[in-house]
């Protein structure tokens, strides 16, 4: 039976609404919804899709606060089979390097076959967690994955590149694959689903017990602030009549060379 | 006594918000005006597919055996949506009533078929002369005296009525009883069609609650964003105090409507009661939102591009199915003047005794 490890963030919902704190150091975040990150989710999808192919149990795992266990319950709601939910007062802090550690820690003995992440977070957009992963594990990764076929043990992928470009590469198992979006069609979870995942494990799991401690996961990277950029200055509002203001509008593109 | 949904059925409520923002944005509601049938198969087989049709169907049947506490912020949920889709006929009101049938062979045949997506419920009451939705259901229940009747489509003529609600499609119906038909009746018919009557009440007020939410959150954000003398319309007050108004009612009506679910789900003896008054509550904060929304609108609200009427025509819609306002306040004034004590219009009775 495959393997398949899905690692999840639970991020801001898209429609809430993000102030920073006073200290800049976050946004506020205590009376927010939150959502399972977007990316995140055609990861789990294209599990589950391997699931549904043939034999396959799918792990989905996140390091978060209490209100993350929402984002693993709507998981296994969908369609995974268990769920580890890591977290530890000292990973308040903590950076992708940090997080990376945690989850390494707690898949190093489960051999997966094969991890799924999410391409970045829509809250953080570093990108680091899932190649760092991949690196503490000693696994092979590829990042921006759009397709996945599975050939003889090999994962054969398609990645984006700028300008619309793929690349096709090829990576044995076990390795990890971090998925952009719109590789797939992502399923909604089911009512049934959400009540049978009740029954499914869930193991919560600190620092301690994947062996490791505070100074693992201390920060390297320090966020010194967060803000809002100021309004610039310098734009230029037309005014008069349409078919004026029309021809000074077409005039000062051309002169930015615009068009 | 936990007087607060329990974290489950907050989750079931967010799974079905999120499948209906994905798969019924109002671009599709507006496509179906202009089918003939006004309605989507495909979006039924989805509904089926997230487990909506199925939540009060036994489990033995395919359904997930669950009830009105379960189902009644889905159906909220609905209505913020504006789904136009048979969801109380079928699954609020039909299940339900095939469910409790004594003789249960109906219910054998029909209640895995319906939480499968495969088949669609019409019933009628002895309040709206129109049936919703009888054009495209599989099997009709229909009421004639204390005596409930199941037909075939085939069996009955419709003729479709005119509604200012392109999402409503109702009909008058021509039909026979005949012993063939005939399901049940005496006191069974009394007491399924009286409860079939309640849940339908309960789910229009429902989604009554998702409708005026929706409204309010319309209307918020197009004051947040229209601006007059410089300024955001919402900083005026004569803005603020409309919708805060109108916010009050609402969460005044939530409750109310919440305990009408428990009362339904418990058959409690005041059930009718609360019903009513939910269906009157929640009407009521619909028909305010309806209003607001289109004042903090203006002009635009009253165009065909604008979405506001989509959600305005449900109102209206709402208002009038399985019992209108005023026919369910008349219902609540009879209980109090047939001497309905406090402790009985809490279902105390027994203890007060």
């Amino acid at each position: 039976m495959k393997k398949i490890l899905v690692c999840l963030k639970q991020v801001p919902h898209k429609d809430a609404r993000l102030d920073v704190r006073s200290d800049g150091s976050w946004i506020q975040d205590d009376n927010i919804k939150f959502e399972i990150n977007d990316y995140d989710t055609y990861a789990l999808e294209e599990a589950l899709r391997l699931k549904d192919q043939g034999e396959a149990e799918v792990v989905v795992a996140t390091v978060g606060p209490e209100r993350a266990a929402q984002a693993l319950r709507t998981a296994l709601g969908m369609g995974a089979d268990r769920a580890i939910h890591i977290w530890d007062d000292a990973l308040a802090e903590t950076d992708g390097l940090g997080i990376a550690k945690a989850l390494a820690a707690a898949a190093k003995d489960e051999n997966f076959d094969i991890i799924f992440t999410g391409l970045m977070s829509d809250d953080a957009n570093c990108a680091v967690t899932g190649p760092m992963l991949a690196e503490l594990l000693g696994i092979p990764h590829i990042t921006a994955v759009v397709k996945t076929e599975f050939k003889n043990g090999d994962v054969e992928v398609e990645r984006e590149l700028e300008g619309g470009a793929l690349e096709v590469a090829s990576l044995p198992q076990p390795c990890l694959l971090a998925v952009q979006t719109g590789i797939n069609e992502v399923r909604y979870a089911s009512l049934k689903g959400i009540m049978q995942a009740k029954k499914k494990p869930l193991d919560k799991k600190d620092l301690g017990e994947l062996g490791l401690d505070a100074a693992a996961v201390a920060p390297k990277l320090t966020v010194e602030k967060i803000f809002v950029p100021p309004k610039g200055a310098g734009a230029e509002i037309i005014e008069g009549p349409a078919d004026e203001v029309a021809s000074k509008l077409v005039g000062k593109i051309k002169e930015l060379g615009l068009f | 006594m936990r007087f607060s949904f329990t974290e489950d059925q907050l989750l079931l409520q967010t799974t079905v918000r999120d499948f209906l923002e994905g798969e019924c944005p109002v671009e599709r509601l507006r496509a179906l005006w202009q089918t003939e049938t006004g309605r989507s198969p495909e979006l039924w087989s989805q509904l089926a597919e997230v487990g909506l049709l199925g939540l009060l169907t036994p489990e033995a049947q395919g359904g997930m055996g669950m009830n009105e506490i379960d189902l009644v912020l889905l159906l909220e949920e609905t209505g913020r949506a504006a789904l136009a889709e048979p969801v109380i006929s079928s699954a609020a009101v039909g299940v339900p009533l095939l469910r409790e049938l004594e003789e249960n062979a109906l219910g054998e045949r029909w209640l895995p078929r319906v939480a499968a997506g495969e088949a669609v419920l019409a019933v009628g009451n002895g309040i709206n002369p129109f049936l919703s939705d009888a054009h495209v259901a599989d099997l009709l229940l229909l009421p004639h005296g204390d005596e409930i009747h199941a037909l075939a489509p085939t069996a009955v003529t419709l003729e479709r009525q005119a509604s200012n609600d392109p999402s409503r499609r109702i009909f008058s119906v021509e039909w026979a009883p005949s012993s063939d038909t005939r399901v049940c009746g005496g006191e069974e018919g009394r007491t399924l069609l009286a409860a079939a009557l309640d849940r339908g009440a309960l789910a229009c007020a429902a989604q009554a609650l998702g409708v005026t939410q929706q409204l309010i959150d319309m209307a918020v954000k197009y004051a947040t964003q229209r601006k007059q003398f410089g300024v955001p319309i919402g900083s005026f007050q004569a803005i603020k105090h409309m919708l805060a108004d109108l916010k009050v009612k609402l969460e005044y009506a939530r409750p109310v409507v919440y305990r009408a679910a428990h009362s339904v789900a418990c058959e409690a003896r005041c059930r009718a009661t609360d019903v009513s008054m939910a269906k009157a509550a929640a009407g009521e904060a619909a028909l305010m939102a309806a209003r607001v929304a289109l004042q903090v609108h203006g002009a635009i609200g009253y165009t065909w591009e604008q979405d506001l009427h989509v959600w305005m025509r449900r109102v209206w819609s709402l208002e009038l199915a399985w019992g209108s306002g005023a026919w369910h306040r008349a219902r609540v004034a009879d209980a109090v003047l047939d001497g309905l004590t406090p402790a009985e219009s809490f279902g105390y009775s027994a203890l007060a005794a």
